[in-house]
């Protein structure tokens, strides 16, 4: 028989790491060898309840381990919650194209996240910090709902904000009494100055809403739709363009993104829903 | 295409069915499309032969697709390792050209190079197919608009065509010649007259399908003329008699949707496939609750932008081979064939206007 597609990998908790209220970080590993490209997904099941999709929020050089950071949104994430160190999960993939990073190489690199969207982002963004010379900057705004709701707070308030040619700024919807930064949505945090446009590529992932007025807000700014990259999220179940779930129009978002340019998808009605 | 002749179809069934698991058409009554309407399911080749096998005059009700792709499976097992069943050789007797052009659609998505799904291979393999030539199209066949024929040119083993003496067998592929040569004193060199006759069947029914659906020959190519009407609310407008019933997903050949799920069984938690729908209102629905198709409408729309635009573009077929099958499964009222001329009439209207 061919290979079985649908075969997961098994693979272990080995540590987990609550980030917020609602959102864990799940060091696993896998009992095969599994690389990724930073932005691909993979299909994370746990055996007997169900499997969804989640993009590592690891450096892909970290090829031991991985790590999956995960927000409990629905049913497999809620029982994902409940899970100990030692349990077994099995996964598939990786799954879809990654960020085209050689195509950032020498332009400064926007990246706008909201809540559990920095996952993906910094997966990315460590791949970028890797080798930070290669980019003009990496400029980072990230908005979280409340100062709790930020996660990898350790890094993200510290070691991040020191990178030489990184500029981090970040933004909550709500502050409490120790927040000392600014309050609103991330678009409240855009400049048009933060980048200079022409020689930038934009990346956006975080909440439906949020991804689209950041889209509107960078379009405002002159960015042209083939420079502003989306990590689409929709129902993608098997990874390999089959099942039709997570379909939008002619593209399958987990086998031609999820990884998308604006430019790619914006003729399609409803992409933000 | 090399011939040959048979007098009567048992023995020829019969020896097929010595050789491998063997399914042949039904008639289990009238169709829900009144007089004249025929009913074909498939069943297991009985070999004692009390009821002569039916020649069917088109496509049955069910799809091939559950032969290859059945409603449910085991797709993959914790702990490994995992045995899949072993599949056995099996023939279909009595599939149509639109059949045969499913599994075309159906094998763009399954064998797709570095994707190929193991289990539809597998199948696809042991998979020997006896076609046949239509005769008096049902009321609901429309293949003649969809580049379709009553019968068949390609990807067939062997295709029968039934003529007043006998019946007339075409050989389609290396298997089918095997078979043949296999089983060479069954068979005989059909006779001008006959072939002839066969000639003259074929093209009498392909006249009669061409005058059923004269309505539905558009100037446009419907996929541009689908996408010119993209946000036409005819869509809307049709979607009103939908009950869900997903039936037109179930019973179309060329639908592939599928849903993968987590089960427990006794002693290992197994993977699951099964066939999923997307009139479905939770279909496209993420965890987050967010779903870019709640109106019933817009997945209407999905559903044929998929079947005659998304899957051209992407593998130069189009994906409704007009089998009918969805217009007489429908429990509400939504009939393709009507959707398709609503939009070029709106289509045309809008090229006026401009």
């Amino acid at each position: 028989m061919k290979p079985n597609l649908y075969q997961p990998i098994n693979s272990k908790i080995v540590d987990i790491v609550d980030e917020s209220p609602t959102i864990k970080s799940y060091i696993v590993v896998p009992e095969k060898e599994f690389k990724f490209e930073t932005g691909q997904f993979v299909e994370l099941t746990l055996p007997g309840e169900g499997e969804a999709p989640f993009t590592p929020s690891s450096s892909p050089t970290d090829t031991e381990k991985m790590e999956i950071t995960i927000m409990k949104a629905g049913r497999v994430t809620g029982l994902l919650h409940q899970c100990k160190k030692g349990q077994k999960l099995g996964i598939r993939g990786p799954y879809g194209n990654g960020y085209p990073i050689e195509d950032f190489v020498g332009k400064e690199v926007y990246i706008v996240g909201g809540g559990v969207g920095l996952a993906p982002i910094r997966s990315l963004f460590l791949t970028l910090v890797n080798r930070i010379k290669d980019f003009k900057s990496v400029v980072c705004r990230y908005g979280a709902r409340t100062p709790e709701d930020f996660i990898f707070k350790k890094t993200l308030f510290g070691s991040w904000q020191k990178i030489t040619g990184v500029d981090m700024r970040l933004t909550v919807d709500e502050a409490n009494g120790q927040w000392k930064g600014n309050v609103g949505v991330v678009t409240t945090i855009l400049e048009p100055d933060d980048v200079e446009v022409k020689n930038a590529v934009a990346v956006v992932c975080g909440p439906p809403i949020m991804m689209k007025f950041t889209t509107l807000k960078l379009l405002e700014f002159g960015f042209a739709g083939k420079d502003i990259y989306l990590s689409m999220e929709k129902n993608m179940s098997c990874g390999f363009g089959k099942c039709g779930h997570c379909m939008i129009g002619k593209f399958y978002v987990c086998k031609d993104g999820p990884v998308f340019t604006y430019d790619q998808i914006k003729g399609y009605p409803k992409i933000w829903d | 295409m090399e011939t040959v002749f048979i007098s009567d179809l048992k023995p020829f069934l019969d020896t097929v069915a010595g050789q491998m698991d063997l399914y042949v058409p039904k008639k289990t009554g009238q169709g829900s499309r009144g007089a004249g309407s025929q009913h074909y399911v498939f069943v297991k080749y009985d070999q004692s032969g009390q009821a002569p096998v039916e020649f069917n005059n088109i496509r049955a009700c069910m799809p091939v697709k559950e032969f290859l792709f059945p409603l449910r499976e085991l797709a993959a097992v914790f702990p490994e390792p995992f045995e899949p069943e072993e599949i056995k050789p099996f023939a279909l007797f009595g599939l149509k050209d639109c059949d045969l052009r499913s599994l075309e659609c159906l094998d763009q998505v399954f064998l797709e190079k570095d994707f190929e799904d193991p289990f539809y291979i597998a199948r696809r393999e042991k998979m020997f197919i006896i076609s046949s030539d239509c005769f008096k199209p049902g009321e609901s066949c429309f293949c003649s608009v969809l580049d379709g024929k009553p019968y068949p040119d390609r990807g067939f083993d062997l295709n029968i065509a039934q003529v007043t003496d006998g019946y007339i067998i075409e050989i389609g592929s290396q298997k089918g010649k095997e078979f043949i040569d296999r089983n060479c004193e069954l068979f005989t060199e059909p006779g001008d007259d006959a072939l002839a006759q066969r000639d003259r069947i074929r093209a009498d029914t392909a006249e009669q399908l061409e005058k059923n659906n004269v309505e539905l020959k558009f100037d446009t190519p419907i996929r541009d003329m689908m996408t010119e009407t993209y946000e036409s609310d005819v869509y809307d407008i049709e979607a009103k008699t939908c009950v869900e019933c997903q039936a037109c997903t179930r019973v179309c050949p060329t639908c592939h949707c599928f849903y993968l799920y987590d089960t427990k069984q006794q002693d290992y938690f197994a993977k699951m496939k099964m066939w999923d729908s997307c009139m479905r209102l939770a279909y496209a629905q993420v965890a987050g609750g967010a779903n870019p198709r709640k109106i019933l409408g817009d997945r209407l729309r999905h559903r044929l932008m998929h079947k005659f635009v998304y899957f051209l573009d992407r593998y130069g077929l189009q994906m409704c081979i007009g089998c009918g099958r969805c217009v007489d499964a429908e429990a509400g009222d939504i009939d393709i064939r009507a959707v398709l001329k609503k939009l070029n009439e709106e289509f045309k209207n809008t090229k006026v206007a401009r």
